[in-house]
C-alpha cells in the first residue's frame, strides 16, 4: 500500500509583539509571540523597558538613604522591600530588633499582602474582560491606604522600617481601625468570590491553563504563590522563620484541591484569595498579642556598616525576595543585589506557554502576578 | 407611515413625476428622521453606559458636562469630529476608509423595519424579521475589512474572529427567531405584536417553555451578534489593544461605537417585538383593535400609549445588556464556538420543533385550559426569577452592612 | 454517554446560577453610595483637613526653631535641601542665609524629619504644590538677602512652632507665579560670602 504523500506548504508562524505598551502585560514588558493563528509557538521575553538602576544607586546613597528606593523596587508591596533590606543591614551591622517592632513589621506586611493580592485578582479579572473587580479590589485597597497613611505617612512608597525597628509607633486608635477594616474584609470576601471567582466563564478560562509541574517550578526556583500552587509545600515564613513569623499560627495554602489541576491558573488565583484570609488571621493574632517596648533601636545618624556580605530573604507576594549586600566599611554599600520573584517567573513564559492559545497566554501571564518595575528593578 | 404616505397620494392630484418625486423625499425624510433618533440614542446611551457602569464599580460617572453629565457625548463626539484623521501610512486606503460606512450601514438598515408602536415603522415589510437577521451580517464584511485593512496583526485577528463569531451565531438567533415565527405564523414584526396580547402570559417568552429557552438563547446570540461581553472578544481590550478598530481614531472610531451603541437598541427591539409583546400594554388586551376602533384624539393617545409601553421594555433590556457587560469576563474564541455549535444549536433545534408542536395544538376545550395554565405557571416562575435576583441583591447589600443609596442623579 | 450527557446539563446549570450571583451582586451596587469624593469643588471640607497631621505632603520649615544643625541636609538622599549657614565673626552670632528645599526632585521620604532635633523641619498636609516654572518648585524658607538667627534649644522646654501648613502658606507661589528674574538668586551657585561656608555633600 502507497503510503499517501500529503506536501505540506512551507508556512512561518507569524510573529507579533505583545508590545511594551499593552493593557495586560503588567507593566512595560515586551513579548514576542510566534504564532500559527490563535496558538502560540513561541515565546520571547523581551525586559529592561523600566530599568532603573536602582542597584547602582545603592553604591552611591548611604544605607538608610537607599530605604525609599527599596519601596519602589515593588511598590505594590513595598513594605517587603524595606523588611529585606533592613534586615539584610541589620545582621551586617549585629543589631536586635525590638520584639514590637518586629509586631509592626508583621503587621505592616501582612496587610501589604492583602493589598497586593486583591490587586493582583482585580487585575486577573480585568485581563479577562470582567472590569468590576478590579474596582471593587481598589476601593478596598483605598481603606488600607488610609490605615497606612496613619501608619507612616504615605500611601504607596512607605519608607517604613529603619534599621533597628520601624519609624514611628501606631498612633492610638490605630488598632481598632485595622480590627474593623478586617472585620469588613472578611464579609467583602465572599462577595467578592460571588462575583467572580465562582463564575462559570472565569473558571473555564482559568483551569488546566498553564499547567506548572512541580518539579519545572523547582527548577526555575520560582516562589511564592506560583510555587505553593503547583503542590510544592514551601513558604519561607515557616521554613526559614524570621522576624516575628514563628509566634503565629497560620496556614500554608497549597494548591491543587480547588477546580482543575494543582499549577494551573486557577489554582495560582485561588491561592491568593485564601492567602489574604490567612493574612487577615495573621494580623488579628498580632494586633491581640502586641507587646509594649521601644518601637526602634536607637543608632547612630549614619551607622557605619562593618564589611561583610549577607543574604536576606522574605516571603515577598510574588515569590522569595531576597538581597544580597556586600558592604566594605564604609557608609554606602559596596554592592546589592536584589533578586525578585516576578523576574523569575518571567523565565517560565517560555517552556509553559507553547501550545497556549493568544488568550490564554493573557490569562497565564496575569496568574503569574508579574510587575514589571519588579522584573527591571 | 404608509396610510399618510396613501392620504397625501390620494388627496393631491399630482403627476406621476412629481409623484415620485414626492416619494423620494418621503423616504429621504423618514431616513432622517430615523438617523437622528439612532444618533441620539447611541450618544445617550454611551453617557448612561458609562453612568450604570460607574455605579457598579463604586464611583460615579460622567456628571460634570451639563446637568448631571448628560451632555458628555456631545462633547465627546465634538471632540472626535475635530480630531486629526490619522490613516497610517501602509493600510490598504480605500478599505481602510470605507469599513466604518459598512459596520453603520449594516446597523443603520435594521432600524428600517424595527416597529416603534401602533403603526409606526419605517417599512412594514412582510419579512420583517427575516430582512433584519440578514442585513445585521453586513457588519461582518465591514469588520473583516477594518481588520484587514489596517495592516496590523492584532486587528487582523480581531477581524478574523470576529467573522468567525458573527457568522456562526447566525445559526442560533436564526433557531430562536423561528421559534417564534412558528407560533405567530409571520415575518411581519408588526403582526407578531399583534398575536400577542396585553397581560405577560399571552406574551410570546411565556407561550410554553420552549419559547422560554429560546429567549435564552436568543438573547445570548443577539449579544454575540452585537459584540457585546461576555462575547466580545474582536475588540477585547486586554488582548488586542482594541480589535479591529486599533488602527482607527477620529470620526471614524467614533462611526464604530456609534454603530455598536444604536446595535444595542435592535438588540432590545428585536427581543421587545419577539418576545415581550412588543407595544402591547399590560390590562389592555388586544391593543391593535383598540386602536382601530377609536378615532380622534383618543386614538393618538392610545398610541402614544403604545410608543410609552415599546421604549420602556425596550430601554430595559438596553440596561440589561449593559448590566451583563460589566459583571461577566468574556469567552475564549474556542470556548465561543463550543458554546454556539455543541449548546446553542442543539438546544435551539429541540426548542423549534418543541414549539412548533405547541403551536399546532388546538385552542379549545381541555387544551385551552392546559395551554393558559403552562402560560400562568411559566409567568410566575418568569418573574418569581426576578423577584429571587432582587432578594438576592438585598441580600448582598445587607451582607456588608451597607446602606441602601437610591441617589441616581449625582 | 450518560456521564457526558449528566456534565452536560451540570455545565448549564453552573453557568446559569453563577452567572445568576454575580448579576445580582453587581445590581446591587447600583443601591450603594458610590466612594467617590468629587475633588475639589463638592466636598464640605477641604482635602488638606482630612489628611492626618502624619501625612508625609510637601516639606516646610519654621524658621523661628531651626537650630542650622544642618542634619537634615546630610541626611536627604538625594540632596535637595540646601542651607547656608555664616558667622558674623563680630557678634559671635550664627545665622542661616539660606534655606531652599527643591519640591520639584523630593521623594517626601521624611528622613530628614526623623533627624531634625526641634522638628522644624517637617511635613504639611499640603499637596497641591505644582508650578508652572520649575524654578518656583524651589521653596525658599529665608527670603533672598534675609538671615535668621540659629535657635538655641532651651533646656526642658519644648519648642513651640507655628501651626501645621503655615510655613508653607506663606512661602508657596500661586502656580501661575512667573519665575524670579534673577534664576541665580533660587538656583545655581550663588552664595553669601561667608566665613564659614555650609559643608558641601560629598
Amino acid at each position: 500500500m502507497t503510503k499517501l504523500m500529503v506536501e505540506t506548504l512551507d508556512t512561518e508562524s507569524t510573529v507579533v509583539n505583545m508590545g511594551p505598551q499593552h493593557p495586560s502585560t503588567h507593566g512595560v514588558i515586551n513579548l514576542k509571540l510566534h504564532l500559527k493563528g490563535e496558538v502560540i509557538e513561541a515565546v520571547d521575553p523581551h525586559v529592561g523597558f523600566l530599568h532603573r538602576s536602582i542597584e547602582k544607586i545603592s553604591e552611591l546613597t548611604q544605607f538608610t538613604g537607599f530605604i525609599p528606593y527599596t519601596d519602589r523596587v515593588d511598590y505594590l508591596s513595598a513594605m517587603f522591600g524595606n523588611q529585606a533590606w533592613c534586615m539584610a543591614v541589620e545582621k551586617l551591622l549585629g543589631i536586635q530588633v525590638p520584639r514590637r517592632a518586629e509586631y509592626l513589621r508583621v503587621i505592616a506586611c501582612e496587610l501589604n499582602r492583602i493589598i497586593n493580592h486583591l490587586i493582583a485578582c482585580g487585575t486577573m479579572a480585568m485581563d479577562l474582560g470582567a472590569f468590576t473587580p478590579f474596582l471593587h479590589g481598589i476601593r478596598e485597597r483605598e481603606k488600607v491606604n488610609d490605615i497606612m497613611e496613619k501608619i507612616c505617612g504615605a500611601r504607596l512608597n512607605y519608607n517604613y522600617m529603619r534599621f533597628g525597628g520601624v519609624s514611628r509607633d501606631f498612633m492610638p486608635g490605630l488598632d481598632k481601625e485595622i480590627l474593623d477594616f478586617l472585620d469588613r474584609f472578611e464579609k467583602f470576601l465572599p462577595e467578592f468570590n460571588r462575583l467572580i471567582t465562582g463564575n462559570e466563564i472565569f473558571e473555564k478560562r482559568l483551569i488546566h491553563v498553564g499547567v506548572i509541574p512541580p518539579d519545572l517550578a523547582i527548577s526555575h526556583s520560582l516562589g511564592g504563590p506560583n510555587l505553593r500552587a503547583s503542590g510544592v509545600d514551601f513558604d519561607l515564613r515557616r521554613d526559614f522563620p524570621y522576624s516575628a513569623y514563628p509566634e503565629f499560627k497560620f496556614k500554608v495554602i497549597i494548591g491543587g484541591n480547588y477546580r482543575g489541576e494543582a499549577g494551573d491558573s486557577f489554582a495560582r488565583y485561588m491561592v491568593r484569595i485564601e492567602e489574604m484570609e490567612e493574612a487577615a488571621k495573621i494580623i488579628r493574632q498580632a494586633i491581640a498579642g502586641i507587646p509594649e517596648g521601644a518601637y526602634q533601636t536607637k543608632l547612630l545618624r549614619n551607622p557605619v556598616v562593618p564589611s561583610g556580605e549577607v543574604y536576606s530573604r522574605v516571603e515577598s507576594t510574588r515569590g522569595e525576595m531576597g538581597f544580597h549586600v556586600i558592604s566594605n566599611g564604609t557608609d554606602t554599600a559596596y554592592r546589592t543585589k536584589i533578586r525578585t520573584g516576578s523576574f523569575v517567573a518571567m523565565s517560565i513564559i517560555p517552556p509553559i506557554a507553547p501550545g497556549l492559545m493568544v488568550a490564554d497566554l493573557t490569562a497565564f501571564f496575569g496568574s503569574l502576578d508579574v510587575v514589571a518595575p519588579e522584573v527591571d528593578r | 407611515m404608509k396610510e399618510l404616505y396613501d392620504s397625501i397620494s390620494t388627496s393631491w392630484q399630482l403627476s406621476p413625476g412629481m409623484m415620485s418625486l414626492v416619494t423620494v423625499l418621503w423616504i429621504l425624510a423618514i431616513a432622517v428622521v430615523v438617523l437622528a433618533f439612532m444618533a441620539t440614542f447611541a450618544g445617550v446611551t454611551s453617557w448612561v453606559e458609562r453612568r450604570i457602569a460607574g455605579r457598579m464599580m463604586s464611583r460615579i460617572g460622567p456628571n460634570r458636562v451639563g446637568p448631571g453629565g448628560s451632555l458628555q457625548w456631545i462633547a465627546d463626539g465634538l471632540k472626535c469630529f475635530l480630531k486629526e484623521d490619522v490613516i497610517p501610512q501602509a493600510v490598504d486606503k480605500p478599505l481602510f476608509r470605507f469599513a466604518p460606512y459598512l459596520v453603520f450601514a449594516g446597523c443603520f438598515a435594521a432600524f428600517a423595519a424595527l416597529p416603534f408602536g401602533y403603526g409606526i415603522v419605517a417599512s412594514n415589510i412582510d419579512i420583517g424579521i427575516f430582512y433584519i437577521s440578514a442585513i445585521t451580517t453586513f457588519v461582518v464584511l465591514g469588520i473583516l475589512m477594518a481588520g484587514w485593512s489596517s495592516n496590523n496583526k492584532w486587528s487582523l485577528l480581531g477581524g478574523i474572529r470576529s467573522a468567525a463569531q458573527i457568522v456562526s451565531y447566525e445559526i442560533p438567533t436564526g433557531l430562536a427567531v423561528l421559534t417564534i415565527v412558528v407560533l405567530a405564523g409571520t415575518l411581519n414584526m408588526q403582526e407578531i405584536i399583534k398575536q400577542q396580547g396585553g397581560w405577560p402570559w399571552y406574551w410570546f417568552i411565556f407561550h410554553n417553555p420552549f419559547s422560554l429557552v429560546a429567549f435564552f438563547i436568543f438573547f445570548s446570540s443577539i449579544l454575540a451578534e452585537g459584540n457585546r461581553t461576555p462575547f466580545d472578544l474582536p475588540e477585547a481590550e486586554s488582548e488586542l489593544v482594541a480589535g479591529y478598530l486599533t488602527e482607527y481614531s477620529g470620526m471614524r472610531f467614533v462611526f464604530f461605537f456609534f454603530a455598536e451603541w444604536a446595535n444595542l437598541w435592535v438588540m432590545s427591539a428585536i427581543i421587545t417585538t419577539l418576545f415581550l409583546g412588543g407595544w402591547q400594554i399590560p390590562g389592555v388586551a388586544d391593543l391593535g383593535s383598540v386602536i382601530e376602533k377609536s378615532a380622534g384624539t383618543v386614538k393618538y393617545l392610545w398610541i402614544l400609549a403604545s410608543v410609552a409601553s415599546f421604549f420602556f421594555k425596550t430601554l430595559l433590556f438596553v440596561f440589561i445588556v449593559i448590566w451583563v457587560r460589566w459583571t461577566l469576563p468574556r469567552l475564549r474564541v474556542d470556548q465561543l464556538m463550543i458554546m454556539c455549535w455543541k449548546y446553542f444549536v442543539p438546544i435551539g433545534f429541540i426548542c423549534l420543533i418543541g414549539s412548533a408542536l405547541f403551536a399546532i395544538l388546538p385552542q379549545t376545550g381541555a387544551w385551552y385550559w392546559f395551554q393558559l395554565s403552562i402560560k400562568l405557571i411559566l409567568t410566575a416562575s418568569g418573574f418569581g426569577g426576578v423577584v429571587i435576583l432582587l432578594w438576592r441583591s438585598f441580600y448582598n447589600i445587607r451582607a456588608l452592612d451597607d446602606k441602601i443609596y437610591f441617589k441616581v442623579w449625582e | 454517554m450518560v456521564l457526558a450527557l449528566k456534565n452536560y446539563f451540570i455545565n448549564i446549570k453552573k453557568a446559569f446560577v453563577s452567572i445568576f450571583e454575580g448579576l445580582a451582586v453587581t445590581l446591587s451596587y447600583l443601591a450603594r453610595k458610590p466612594i467617590t469624593i468629587q475633588y475639589p469643588d463638592r466636598i464640605p471640607t477641604p482635602v488638606q483637613e482630612m489628611l492626618p497631621s502624619t501625612y508625609r505632603g510637601v516639606l516646610e520649615v519654621d524658621m523661628k526653631i531651626c537650630t542650622g544643625c544642618l542634619a537634615c541636609m546630610k541626611r536627604c538622599p538625594i540632596d535637595i535641601i540646601r542651607v547656608d549657614t555664616f558667622r558674623d565673626t563680630e557678634t559671635k552670632k550664627n545665622y542661616i542665609t539660606r534655606f531652599d528645599i527643591d519640591i520639584a526632585k523630593c521623594m517626601f521620604c521624611g528622613l530628614c524629619t526623623e533627624v531634625c532635633p526641634t522638628g522644624s523641619i517637617r511635613h504639611s498636609t499640603e499637596f497641591e504644590a505644582s508650578s508652572a516654572n520649575i524654578i518656583n518648585m524651589v521653596l525658599q524658607y529665608v527670603e533672598y538677602g534675609d538671615k535668621v538667627p540659629f535657635y538655641k534649644p532651651v533646656k526642658d522646654q519644648e519648642p513651640v512652632s507655628i501651626p501645621q501648613n503655615e510655613a508653607f502658606r506663606k512661602v508657596h507661589k500661586a502656580w501661575n507665579a512667573p519665575a524670579p528674574i534673577d534664576p541665580e538668586k533660587v538656583r545655581g551657585q550663588v552664595r553669601w560670602k561667608s566665613d564659614q561656608s555650609a559643608e558641601d555633600k560629598s
